[in-house]
């Protein structure tokens, strides 16, 4: 990398001894120096204090006294910054949800954040939005309609446009000033909500961006963008800075080293050389599956086994489980057990024993204003437990809610708080948690630990290789190629609505799958 | 990111920092919970105040303290609280219902007309009356969940079709002939005491209660209003969920209509619209009650009990009639205002990140 050209240009952005308390300090005594023409990457878990420190550097959040922030040549008490003052000295930030409204158009989202230009008339000129509009995605190299509504993006335009918006977006407007010099971008997950293979095309902008001299802070949970990517590295544990230095100076055991605070002990799983179950009578088995974006597939999975489904996004992958779990019309076979399953809902399949986990934490499994005993007893609660008793208060379920915490490792305040009260990492804990505790015959996970820091992933790979070792069925899809291939006993590879690779045993490689994920395309080139 | 929810972590490797850690979270929810019971029970407690202010207060105290000014409440409010419980099912499933008032109406008129008119006995033409308020629930709530319809729009659209409906076969004119005197004994009658009215509004809360607060259907309602979506996942058939809810809104407001006829001895021609709203106060008023921002039965009794003392009250000190529903509306605001700012004070940030959701 250029880090060493590089090296001599004064920083776009320095703080030092700044520090937040709250009830506690979350933030502590942190220096920080993003360099013109680099990219750094800032890690550290859940509760870290990276929020907080972008807050800080945002103006949003008024750190403590007694530190200075320094953006744009201006050195100042960290107390007197302000957002002004960070957009004067060229920062600019891309949050994680991106704050793009999908009914509008791409021109009117560049509005509502930077400001809608006038007419002669004084009222807004759709004719100037669209031009500058139109200026800014191609300064940024999308070619794309200013007139796009922002829903019908793939996602990672939806982020291109975003950084698009934050670099360009206010050019040529009123009281603007000049954005030639170099700016410091920041950007909050950028690649978190993105399926696989459209995090390439962002990476390569953010390195164009790099390139142009402009200086990029970014904060990841996967480990792989960070050496892909960055030319320095802070990680940051407890508020204060664990670890530093040049992004070619760490590998994953270092990262998770400084995140933890203690050296990881060697990774247990060993995949195992052949399906456990003793006949090889599968557990589930599907066959001809047609629905959504299946064009008949086949899978079988034993008790026992951990099966990873790869694939692009639309490669069938949700369709696949959403079909398994009876949420998606589908025609083909299911067996359980070696008995036809009938799923023609979910209620189907839960009372068959399949569980799944879904991608969407939020919108599809956390009761975020419940407390969180109810959470874990949700699948009791709701149907009585075992035998409908008619009057239950919920006592036992209350009751049980200590034991599952300390079971599934998860890390709250106390049980009756609210859901929402807890980390993602933690939440996605209580949701499985909540599956695990009835011991499902079939478990489905769906992208199990996206969005959670490595410590919290690993936990959760940790209680997927216990419910297999439970007796369990487990089909896990994940775009996350790493964790198909630490976890995965099997990997099943889709392709355009159909199953293009199976990989078993030393063949589960992030290489393997990888290749056959290109689909059809790929493998008639290979055919020819 | 719990930066802005800074939770002590317990280090399991130093037993006693851990103790302490534990200790000071313990403290923390014993205020909590302090401050909570405040929160939680504020309302009962301003019941309570405002009845002593009245039972004091020269203009009013006499006759307010009176055991027959308790007893006309009781009864005056047994019918408001039945449509308030009526509302609160679809609402724990997420649901406003503005046709309970129109519902009890009509089912008023249905007992009446079946009874007084065409001579039906007195438990057929309840029964029939059940019926009526079942099917309408039941209409309602096949739109609803199975179409799809905005809630507002077709409980609001059913409400006007029945006032409408109301009218045009009483003519504007009440039906006063003819209703069975055992029905309008019930209304005015005592047992040890207490107005039967009051009695059966009491049995129908406790049964409202044990089906919401002890029964799995009524924890599948308020997770369907919670997030319906992973109620789905969890298994459960939430657009059947959200049709009984209906159904049983419906019934409801069908005792209530009943209960109507016996208290006034007449079916009026009136739409029940102008039932509507202390229901609804009375209902989102609990939400402030026991669970916050969550209707309970428990909540509603409370918040019928406010109503019904504010009326009572009021009426006596010789205020205009202005005064109730002004009062009334701003308790209600000032409420759910409480409830939102209790919420966001008991957890910070945890709203915030809710919201990023």
């Amino acid at each position: 990398m250029a880090a060493g050209a590089v090296a001599a240009q004064p920083p776009l952005v320095s703080v030092s001894h700044l520090s937040k308390t709250y009830a506690t300090r979350v933030v502590d005594d942190v220096h920080l120096q993003v360099l013109p023409g680099q990219v750094h990457a800032l890690l550290g878990g859940n509760g870290s204090g990276k929020s907080t420190l972008l807050k800080m550097v945002a103006g949003v959040v008024v750190p403590d006294p007694g530190g200075t922030i320094t953006v744009g040549g201006a050195e100042h008490p960290s107390e007197a910054h302000s957002p002004a003052l960070a957009a004067a000295g060229g920062l600019r930030f891309v949050h994680q949800d991106l704050a793009l409204v999908d009914q509008l158009s791409i021109a009117e989202n560049v509005g509502l954040a930077s400001g809608f230009p006038r007419g002669r008339t004084g009222l807004v000129s759709a004719r100037r939005l669209r031009e500058r509009t139109a200026q800014a995605l191609a300064a940024s190299g999308l070619d794309l309609h200013p007139d796009t509504p922002a829903g019908a993006l793939r996602p990672s335009e939806r982020a291109l446009v975003a950084i698009a918006r934050a670099l360009h977006g206010s050019r040529g407007l009123q009281g603007a000033q000049d954005d030639d010099g170099p700016l410091a971008l920041v950007l909050d997950e950028p690649t978190a909500s993105l399926p696989v293979d459209e995090v390439d095309r962002l990476l390569a902008s953010m390195a164009a961006l790099r390139d142009e001299g402009h200086a990029l802070v970014f904060v990841s949970h996967r480990l792989s963008e960070v050496t892909a990517v960055a030319d320095h590295v802070t990680v940051l544990r407890d508020g204060r800075v664990a670890d530093e230095g040049p992004a070619a100076d760490f590998d994953e055991a270092r990262v998770v080293e400084a995140m933890t605070g203690h050296a990881r002990a060697a990774v247990h799983h060993v995949r195992r050389p052949a399906p456990t179950g003793a006949t090889g009578a599968p557990r589930l088995r599907a066959t001809g599956l047609t629905g959504g974006a299946l064009r008949g597939v086949d899978l079988e999975v034993r008790a026992g086994e951990v099966v990873g489904i790869g694939g692009l996004a639309g490669s069938g992958r949700t369709s696949l489980l959403r079909a398994l779990f009876g949420d998606l019309p589908a025609t083909g076979a299911v067996e359980l057990d070696g008995r036809p399953l009938v799923l023609r809902s979910p209620r189907d399949a839960v009372r068959a024993g399949i569980a799944l986990v879904p991608e969407d934490r939020l919108r599809e499994a956390a009761f975020l204003d419940r407390p969180i005993w109810e959470n874990l007893g949700a699948h009791r609660l709701l149907f009585g437990g075992a035998g409908s008793r008619l009057v239950s208060s919920g006592a036992a379920e209350r009751r049980a809610a200590p034991g599952l915490v300390r079971r599934f490792t998860v890390r709250a305040p106390s049980t009756v708080a609210p859901l929402g009260a807890l980390s993602g990492g933690n939440q996605q804990k209580v949701v499985m948690a909540r599956w695990l505790s009835t011991e499902p015959r079939v478990l489905l996970l769906d992208e199990p630990s996206q969005g959670v820091d490595a410590v919290a992933r690993e936990e959760i790979h940790r209680l997927v290789r216990e419910a297999a070792d439970g007796g369990a069925a487990v089909v896990v899809v994940s775009s996350d190629l790493e964790e198909l291939e630490a976890l995965s006993d099997r990997v099943v590879v889709l392709a355009d609505g159909r199953v293009a690779a199976e990989l078993t045993g030393e063949a589960v490689t992030r290489h393997a799958i990888t290749v056959h994920m290109q689909g059809t395309t790929h493998r008639n080139g290979a055919a020819a | 990111m719990t930066t802005t929810d800074p939770s002590p972590r317990t280090e399991p490797r130093s037993q006693p920092r851990r103790a302490a850690a534990e200790q000071v979270t313990a403290d923390r929810h014993a205020r909590r919970a302090l401050s909570g019971l405040g929160e939680r029970y504020g309302l009962l407690l301003l019941v309570v105040l405002m009845a002593v202010v009245f039972s004091v207060l020269p203009e009013s105290g006499e006759a307010f303290r009176s055991v027959a000014n308790a007893r006309a409440i009781a009864a005056n409010q047994g019918v408001g609280l039945v449509v308030a419980l009526a509302l609160l099912l679809p609402l724990a499933a997420g649901h406003f219902d503005f046709s309970v008032g129109a519902v009890a109406a009509s089912s008023s008129l249905v007992t009446a007309a079946l009874s007084a008119q065409h001579g039906l006995p007195l438990m057929v033409a309840v029964v029939a009356a059940e019926g009526f308020g079942a099917l309408v629930g039941a209409l309602l709530g096949w739109l609803v969940a199975y179409l799809e319809i905005n809630p507002f729009i077709s409980t609001l659209g059913a409400a006007t079709l029945l006032g409408g409906a109301i009218f045009a076969y009483t003519g504007g004119l009440q039906i006063t002939n003819g209703i069975p005197p055992q029905l309008t004994a019930v209304g005015s009658s005592q047992v040890l005491g207490v107005p039967v009215i009051a009695v059966v509004a009491a049995a129908v809360a406790v049964a409202v209660w044990l089906l919401t607060a002890r029964t799995a259907f009524g924890r599948r309602l308020y997770a369907v209003g919670s997030n319906a979506r992973a109620t789905q996942l969890l298994g459960v058939d939430v657009r059947r969920t959200q049709l009984l809810a209906f159904v049983g809104s419906g019934t409801v407001a069908g005792i209530g209509g009943v209960l109507l006829l016996a208290r006034q001895g007449a079916a009026t021609s009136d739409s029940g619209m102008s039932m509507l709203f202390p229901a609804l106060t009375a209902v989102l008023l609990g939400t402030i009650v026991v669970d916050l921002g969550r209707p309970s039965v428990p909540g509603t009794v409370v918040g019928i009990l406010f109503v019904a003392v504010i009326v009572s009250g009021l009426a006596l000190v010789g205020a205009p009639a202005w005064v109730s529903p002004v009062f009334n509306g701003a308790a209600l605001l000032l409420a759910v205002g409480f409830a939102r700012l209790a919420r966001t004070r008991s957890g910070p940030g945890r709203s915030g990140r809710a919201r990023r959701a």
